[in-house]
């Protein structure tokens, strides 16, 4: 137990390090130190299975009719600076653009509603195999929380390792609720906007302030959108170092072993009960380093 | 001799080639000869408030406008002698031309919508002062003498329908009268939308300090900006032909019958306002025609609004944005510090502080 405190004090990690902590029994493979992540090798085109085709034909579509939504309609809403039109004039002017947006809102739609299909059934098929497990959805539970409390700890050094967390983390899960949140009210508006004549049916006590609403609203969202995915998501999953300059998760659905690691600990170890060819390679690793389980080994 | 055949030759080459640019049509409507002395490109002279004034007449140009037809003086009634006075007076647009338009008995004038103008909100009154009737328009503020602008809308097929026309008429007469005609054939105006809003707004009602000067207050002092701030003006500002401009819904057909909404007449009169909207909006109700048409989210017209765009969104944008790239580039900092390298590499990304091997010395199996 003192040698891995003074292991730890060495590397300059300040704060102490529970052994219990640090390793992870994992039976028939060994005790997995909590930063093997830095001595594993990995394909940067991934090792493990993240997403299924159907999220990443759904991610394509929601990204590219992102962009063309986007460069559609920030320059509506910004439409008295000197930039608007030429970025228009890309997709042939303002009334063609309005076309673009509209049809590009359509297939975005139509893959929310692809991905909730797809979502709501694979979660039956699991729940009728009995292999549902809340922990690996992305439903926000308590120890999210906890998690990102840790984490910060971690960023601040006061903590040697990250937290164990699961296949989605808090950052995605923040921004999967964000998402969620951003297409109702994107949705919502957008249809306000496209059908004044219903909603004022629907609201039919002070119709100009839903319009109003929904004009300020949706531009409102789509512009937090888009500063969060060019600036946090971006940087997030493309720029950051051990990322950079490309991961290829969104072609490929599968992650590399280093992040799965790092950053979905408690998954990898899923990952080992079910997939062999990772228990021999992290059998291997850790026998390698003197700390796979031993044969015949009662603990 | 042989210089003059030459000479000949010269003129002959130079009247084909006015020709078949269309200045013998020119010289032919301009049968009092006025531009012999106007077409000179530098013919003017300096006026009395010390500006250049520039007579010059471009008889390409306007024998193949709208008015190309019309002698000089048929509007141009006040000139009497050659050579004429300076002139003095403006040009009555309510003046009869000697154009008959076919099956007509009268000849043409502009006199039916002049008349409408004169009901509108736009007329001088005699009881405006002089400062309003300075500020009115008339006709020349909006009307300039357009060429003949030929209608490129998809449902309009040009070349086919002149096609049957000519099948009893001449090609020239035809040609004329087909352009006049389909120049009126758009949606809206000839005049692009994004010029009626500029018409409308540059020296007037965009106009601020005028428009209070002239007795306007409330939020007609603001018509232009919340039009702007409208999808009807985004669009507009950046080109839209569809988008409706001032006219599309302050006048009707006769587009000079713009009236204040209390008069019953009035397009945007609050019974009006549902046919009004119909012209573009098919599928409308009672309940559409109260949407804004001129939005503002100012305080004193719709405060809560105004707290939710510009307060409480703006706190969550800049929130949101600060503390996710705080955390990024905090993440960053730790996990540079702890040994990560730039790039994704095969391999590993770690800088490893120490060999493989050497973890296995230090570091002792520590089972529970």
């Amino acid at each position: 137990m003192t040698t891995v405190t003074e292991k730890i004090s060495q590397s300059g990690q300040a704060a102490e390090a529970q052994p219990e902590d640090y390793f992870t029994h994992v039976a028939g493979v060994g005790y997995i130190p909590r930063d093997i992540y830095k001595y594993v090798k990995s394909n940067p085109l991934g090792d493990l299975p993240r997403y299924s085709a159907h999220i990443v034909i759904q991610h394509i579509l929601v990204f590219t009719t992102f962009i063309v939504l986007a460069a559609t309609g920030i320059p509506l809403h910004y439409s008295d600076l000197f930039w608007a039109p030429y970025v228009l004039s890309l997709f042939g002017g303002i009334d063609t653009a309005q076309v673009i947006h509209r049809s590009a809102a359509f297939v975005m739609i139509g893959a929310s509603v692809y991905h909730l299909v797809t979502i709501a059934g694979s979660t039956i098929r699991k729940i009728a195999k009995k292999e549902f497990d809340i922990r690996r959805t992305q439903v926000p539970l308590p120890k999210d929380l906890f998690d990102l409390l840790n984490d910060l700890k971690y960023f601040l050094g006061l903590a040697p390792y990250r937290p164990k967390m699961e296949k989605f983390m808090y950052k995605q899960k923040l921004h999967y609720l964000a998402i969620l949140w951003g297409t109702v009210v994107l949705i919502s508006a957008g249809m306000a906007l496209l059908y004044p004549e219903y909603v004022a049916l629907l609201w039919p006590f002070d119709p100009s302030f839903v319009q109003d609403l929904a004009r300020i609203m949706h531009a409102d969202e789509a512009i937090m959108a888009l500063i969060v995915v060019a600036f946090w998501h971006l940087s997030n999953v493309h720029l950051v170092p051990g990322r950079f300059p490309a991961q290829w998760t969104v072609f490929t659905g599968r992650i590399t072993r280093e992040h799965q690691l790092e950053e979905h600990f408690l998954e990898y170890i899923r990952n080992l009960s079910e997939i062999p060819e990772e228990r021999e390679y992290m059998r291997s690793l850790l026998s390698e380093l003197g700390y796979a389980e031993e044969e015949g080994d009662p603990k | 001799m042989k210089r003059r055949y030459l000479l000949m030759t010269l003129i002959l080459f130079a009247a084909l080639g006015s020709g078949l640019t269309g200045f013998s049509s020119a010289t032919a409507a301009d049968k009092e000869n006025c531009l012999m002395c106007h077409k000179y490109p530098s013919m003017g002279r300096v006026g009395e408030d010390g500006l250049v004034k520039n007579y010059h007449v471009d008889a390409h140009v306007f024998l193949n406008s709208l008015h190309g037809e019309v002698g000089c003086r048929e509007c141009h009634t006040y000139i009497k002698k050659f050579p004429h006075d300076p002139v003095t007076e403006e040009v009555n647009c309510a003046n009869e031309c000697h154009i008959k338009p076919p099956f007509a008995e009268n000849n043409f004038s502009h006199q039916k919508i002049i008349d409408v103008f004169h009901t509108s909100e736009h007329a001088k009154k005699t009881d405006d002062s002089p400062l309003m009737k300075d500020a009115k328009p008339d006709c020349k503020y909006c009307h300039l003498n357009p060429l003949y602008k030929r209608v490129d809308e998809k449902n309009i097929a040009y070349g086919k329908t002149l096609d049957r026309c000519l099948n009893c008429h001449e090609k020239k007469g035809v040609t004329v009268a087909y352009r006049h005609m389909t120049h009126r054939l758009r949606h809206k105006t000839s005049r692009s939308s994004k010029e009626i809003v500029a018409l409308c707004s540059e020296n007037c009602h965009g106009n601020a300090p005028l428009m209070k000067k002239l007795g306007v207050s409330g939020r007609a002092l603001e018509v232009v900006e919340t039009y702007k701030e409208s999808i009807h003006g985004k669009m507009t500002t950046l080109g839209s032909e569809k988008a409706a401009d001032c006219i599309s819904c302050h006048s009707s057909s006769l587009i000079h019958d713009i009236y204040k909404k209390d008069n019953p007449n009035s397009s945007i009169y609050e019974k009006n306002l549902l046919s009004t909207c119909r012209n573009c909006h098919a599928k409308i109700n009672e309940h559409f025609v109260k949407i804004a048409v001129h939005p503002s989210i100012a305080v004193p017209h719709n405060p809560i609004l105004f707290i939710i765009s510009n307060m409480l969104l703006r706190f969550i944008l800049y929130g949101t944005i600060f503390g996710l790239m705080g955390l990024l580039f905090l993440e960053t900092y730790r996990r540079k510090k702890d040994g990560i390298g730039m790039k994704i590499k095969a391999g590993s990304s770690w800088r490893m502080p120490e060999k493989m091997g050497t973890m296995k010395k230090s570091v002792q199996k520590e089972p529970r």
